[in-house]
């Protein structure tokens, strides 16, 4: 079975090797018939691969440790649903898993590229195939998953039990899939530069692929969030680890590209900026990955230190010299079809946009590297943590979901200065109401306050819009339900994005909630003694050790009073691996949309007692309740238009700005 | 707004005794040596809770944050700050940040200056104006109902 993984590894190599080089050849010799022949290679490729993964899957269910892989990464006692997470719990899994994944969407956007696209297709797909290849290469000679060992050991080493968490069925997969997707819509800006299409027919289909790409990437993250508050057991959802913030470095320039797109779609402005941003993308979600495989800073998400990781910097530095040398190449053909008329207009706001993400991407990526510089520069080790990434990124981050709340209520091309203040009057009122009842409620501080007034700012900005909208569709003898409806529909890249707004509204006011008015303590209990922590009290009321074959599962029951009036019993603990000595953090949460309780329990004593932790981290539900809406507004952004309208949006670009 | 109202119900002062609320203040600043990243506060390791006694012990004793932090460097090395202090070699790090939005906001104002002076385009010829003037009427009435305000938008898109 696993000679089958290996020889469609081989055959999905050549495929792609293939694809790539029959697609350049083929439009250099004009042989149309090599070109449809390159792209059936690139269709096959990623049956190849699922052919392999499959193969891999079979082993791991037929417990086949005679693979060095399977071994490594499960054993007999593991639970069977754990499977799936173990396929990618180690290099090699993970990269056949990048590998496939990628060559399927790469296999897809190219079926699916529509007429604009084609002419500069055979470049895309070069481009497409060349990360493929690279991703398989690297599997065999480095990372092989189907490596026979010499002695098929009896069991296997198990699962790392950190990753024994449902939350790992798709964080990984997600974030893996974001960081490789970002090639897609880099495949298609750079094949077009190469091939010579410098205007903006790559642009709808970046735009797709990139929304979904991004739309993927933050559900990624966010699962991570979730994964890290329920089993890291630290009480918290984002420590700025490396790791992390090698998942967070390529989404701040995909998101600026997201927007500033737009800007070129509506008005075929901002050609070289776009191109630019993408290739930064692409550049940070390699290093992503590099990070992920051995790279110099120790994080809990590494695979291992390897020499794998230079390879992945070495690809990152040849691709990022390859896209510069091509944007140069082509940068005087990429000119901007119009001016910019102000300063105060919705291009501008996009143009100031992309500068903060790009400034958190530079200050996050500072703090990354600093400790490398002191190790060469002072030859002492540094840690730069939370206290710096709160200082320096928090209030860029203000500064945009600020901007969010005013950029989209400018008109394209320029704005009266009278006309701005009638737009924003009722978006400041509100954030101004907002940050009042915020001081009110207890934000006695200045930065929190100005955050919960921000954030207000920026719902109402949305609504204002919303409620417009609708009025003026009501005036017109609709009933408000459907001229709402109809209103989102009327214009899906604008409506979904206000939805993604809304999702980003409500990440900003969880994280203000939650990073200034957490509280936590310790407290030792006997069972039948109760810790009191703000308005709840907790009562130990026993512990039960569960064996299992592969870990033992200590929990703590407690019930929950608030106020003095008993609510729930929760249970918190931890499981503990043997083979690993290590423990999986259970948290007792209990959710509320105001607060979570959150205790752990992490150690119980011979004598009954328990030790535990409590925390109340106020907010932090509406980050979940995000997810969703992002994925929402996502959906309605990609929502295909109708075709008359899509019609008519090269043309609207064309007219001259008599305005 | 609704989600706003709901703070209502959160405490509004800390439950912790003021001296407790300094001594979290120290723990998060302080890395637990064998637990790369993680801070005091939040590692389960026994050698970060003996650190928090520690810290503790030295705030009953009088010390100042900055005492406190600079006996676990004498003892761990700087590594064990959770982020560099602002002083010698280390104003680099803090000083990056500011200098590289100041220059970015900079650099987006002569962006924006250099753009608005560009010369646009060739302009479309007549006929091909006049071809489109269905679709533009049609995007006309699509954009009347969501424009940010009459007479902006909408009339700007197209004229």
């Amino acid at each position: 079975m696993a000679d089958l993984g290996s020889i469609t590894l081989l055959l999905a190599v050549a495929l792609a090797a293939y694809a790539g080089v029959g697609s350049l050849v083929g439009q250099w010799r004009h042989a149309p018939e090599m070109l449809l022949s390159a792209r059936y290679a690139a269709y096959l490729t990623p049956l190849m691969l699922v052919v392999s993964m499959l193969v891999l899957v079979l082993a791991f269910v037929d417990h086949d440790f005679s693979l060095r892989y399977v071994a490594g990464n499960s054993n007999r006692a593991m639970d069977p649903w754990l499977t799936w997470v173990a396929f990618y719990a180690g290099n090699e899994g993970s990269l056949l898993f990048i590998a496939a994944i990628f060559s399927g969407a790469a296999a897809l956007a190219i079926r699916l590229a529509p007429d604009e696209v084609r002419p500069a297709l055979p470049f895309t797909t070069a481009v497409l195939m060349a990360v493929t290849v690279f991703f398989v290469a690297v599997m065999m000679t480095m990372a092989n998953p189907f490596y026979e060992l010499p002695i098929t050991p009896p069991d296997g080493q198990g699962i790392n039990p950190l990753l024994t968490h449902p939350g790992m069925f798709f964080h990984p997969p997600m974030l893996m899939s974001g960081l490789i997707g970002v090639a897609l819509p880099f495949a298609f800006a750079i094949g077009h530069l190469l091939g010579g299409q410098t205007g903006d027919e790559w642009v709808d289909t970046a735009r797709t692929w990139g929304l979904v790409v991004w739309a993927t990437l933050t559900i990624g993250l966010l699962l991570g969030a979730w994964w890290a508050y329920t089993i890291l057991g630290w009480g918290g959802y984002w420590a700025w680890d490396p790791v992390e913030n090698a998942g967070l470095l390529p989404w701040l320039p995909l998101t600026a590209f997201i927007h500033s797109i737009m800007v070129q779609r509506r008005r075929g402005m901002f050609r070289m900026w776009n191109i630019a941003l993408i290739i930064l993308a692409w550049g940070f979600a390699m290093y992503g990955m590099f990070m992920n495989r051995g790279g110099p800073v120790p994080s809990v998400h590494s695979f291992g230190q390897s020499t794998m990781g230079w390879v992945f910097l070495l690809f990152l530095g040849v691709n990022l010299i390859g896209a510069f040398a091509v944007f140069f190449w082509r940068y005087n053909r990429l000119r901007s079809a119009a001016p910019l008329e102000s300063r105060l207009s919705r291009e501008a706001a996009f143009l100031l946009n992309n500068v903060l993400f790009l400034m958190i991407a530079l200050v996050t990526l500072w703090g990354v590297v600093y400790p490398l510089v002191t190790d060469v520069f002072q030859g002492v080790i540094v840690t730069v943590g939370r206290p710096y990434f709160d200082i320096v990124a928090g209030p860029i981050f203000l500064a945009l979901v600020a901007l969010m709340g005013v950029g989209p209520l400018l008109p394209w091309r320029r704005a009266s200065g009278g006309g701005l203040l009638r737009l924003l009057r009722f978006p400041i009122i509100i954030g101004i109401i907002a940050a009042i009842i915020a001081v009110a409620l207890g934000a006695r501080a200045f930065l929190p306050a100005l955050a919960f007034g921000v954030c207000g700012l920026a719902a109402a900005g949305i609504l204002r819009e919303w409620v417009r909208g609708t009025q003026v569709r009501h005036t017109r003898g609709e009933g408000y339900p459907t001229a709402f409806g109809r209103l989102i529909m009327s214009n899906r890249p604008r409506y979904g994005g206000y939805i993604a707004h809304i999702g980003i509204v409500l990440i900003a006011f969880a994280a203000t909630g939650s990073s200034f008015y957490s509280v936590q303590d310790d407290f030792s209990l006997a069972p039948g003694e109760r810790a009191a922590l703000g308005s709840y009290e907790v009562e130990f009321l026993g512990s039960t050790a569960t064996p299992k074959p592969d870990r033992i599962e200590r929990r703590a029951q407690l019930l929950v009073y608030k106020d003095g009036q008993p609510l729930e019993q929760v249970e918190a603990g931890f499981a503990f691996y043997p083979a690993f000595s290590m423990a999986a953090t259970r948290a007792g949460i209990r959710q509320t949309p105001v607060e979570d309780l959150y205790i752990l329990a992490s150690e119980f004593t011979a004598d009954g007692r328990a030790l535990f932790r409590i925390h109340i981290n106020p907010l932090v539900v509406w980050l979940w309740i995000a997810g969703p809406i992002l994925v929402l507004g996502t959906v309605v952004s990609l929502w295909p238009e109708r075709q008359r309208a899509a019609a008519a949006l090269p043309a609207m670009r064309a007219v001259p700005a008599a305005g | 707004m609704a989600a706003l109202a709901l703070l209502a119900c959160t405490s509004a002062v800390s439950p912790l005794s003021p001296e407790e609320q300094r001594a979290q203040g120290v723990d998060q600043s302080l890395i637990c040596p064998i637990c790369p990243g993680e801070t005091i506060d939040r590692s389960q390791v026994q050698l970060a809770k003996d650190m928090q006694v520690i810290v503790r012990e030295q705030i009953d004793a009088g010390r100042t944050d900055e005492e406190i932090r600079q006996f676990f460097v004498d003892r761990y090395g700087e590594r064990v700050l959770a982020a560099p202090p602002r002083e010698g070699f280390h104003w680099l790090v803090w000083a990056v940040p500011p200098t590289g939005i100041a220059l970015g906001l900079l650099a987006l104002f002569w962006v924006t200056q250099l753009m608005g002076r560009r010369p646009p385009e060739p302009q479309p010829a007549e006929g091909e104006v006049a071809a489109l003037a269905p679709y533009l009427q049609q995007v006309d009435r699509e954009l009347a109902g969501d424009g940010p305000s009459p007479g902006n938008e909408d009339s700007k898109e197209n004229t």
